[in-house]
């Protein structure tokens, strides 16, 4: 692991990753990773309102990872979910990924909510995100809104698939692009 | 009823109510992981709030950065308990949704509420220098 380190960064680097997270998530460390994108992209003084989209991609995918991993440690403080989180910069486009366990029988809902969002415009996105907003319920996992949010927000759209971990669980991974 | 506050966290928003003034204002950003835990008191504060309004008039000055979309839905929520107010009990209440014209997101975020809402003012006031 030592000596495969630099390996490790020069991929970082190539990919164009600017940040990435492995391990357990929590609301704290989604304030301060967000904080660090937010000042890192301040100095290079990119354009506020690109910096406004990508903070809120980077803070609805976490809370995404927060709420929905199937990997989950928890006490009466609150809970931890494991998941990665990635915001990068590669051919001219920023992008956020993430990616969490998830049970097998999640795979057609996630594949059907994200299936409809694919085959709209935006002004489709907008009419369907404020008709769910209308319909849905506020829950302590929100409003059922946050894929939505993504679509309308991204420049192509979400690209996600999902990967065979074992006979009961898989890996969701979700790329959304500014 | 009592003038209050509550101090803004790093992700939820500072809430304030001016009991001379009889203005409620929202300052902030708000994306917390749950939302409900939030904004229950608020809820519940105003049930109270709204009994004994009369015929004054309740001024709402939101001014949000940036919020996630379970606040959005929280939001939406609020501007529909108002709105019922207004047309069922014919109460006074004005909305001024502020917003910095540098932040595109927060404007347009504004007008979709505006463009939701029948019969309650929503105001859409750009932000003095």
């Amino acid at each position: 692991m030592l000596d495969s380190l630099l390996d490790f960064k020069k991929e970082c680097d190539k990919q164009g990753i600017l940040i990435s997270f492995y391990g357990f998530i929590s609301q704290e460390l989604l304030v301060e990773v967000g904080h660090n994108l937010k000042s890192r992209m301040e100095l290079e003084r990119i354009d506020s309102t690109k910096i406004t989209k990508i903070f809120a991609m980077f803070v609805e995918q976490t809370q995404n990872i927060v709420r929905y991993s199937a990997e989950k440690v928890s006490d009466v403080n609150g809970s931890l979910s494991n998941g990665i989180i990635i915001i990068g910069y590669k051919d001219e486009h920023y992008f956020v990924l993430c990616g969490n366990k998830i049970k097998k029988n999640s795979i057609e809902p996630l594949t059907k909510k994200l299936s409809i969002l694919h085959s709209m415009d935006k002004n489709e996105l907008k009419s369907y995100y404020k008709e769910q907003r209308k319909k849905g319920q506020l829950t302590t996992d929100g409003a059922g809104l946050g894929f939505i949010e993504l679509a309308r927000k991204s420049t192509k759209p979400i690209d996600f698939n999902f990967q065979a971990i074992d006979e009961q669980s898989s890996f969701f991974s979700l790329k959304t692009y500014i | 009823m009592d003038s209050w506050k509550t101090v803004a966290t790093k992700y939820t928003p500072e809430i304030y109510f001016d009991a001379n003034t009889n203005i409620l204002g929202v300052k902030g950003e708000s994306y917390p992981e749950n939302i409900t835990e939030f904004s229950s008191p608020l809820f519940s504060w105003l049930e109270n709030y709204l009994e004994s309004l009369g015929e004054k008039t309740f001024t709402i000055n939101i001014e949000l950065i940036y919020f996630n979309s379970s606040s959005s839905k929280m939001l939406l929520d609020l501007f529909d308990l108002l709105e019922e107010e207004v047309n069922d009990n014919d109460k006074n209440i004005v909305v001024n949704w502020i917003f910095d014209i540098e932040n595109d997101a927060a404007q347009e975020y504004g007008e979709e509420f505006q463009e939701d809402l029948e019969i309650l003012p929503f105001n859409l006031v750009e932000k003095a220098e």
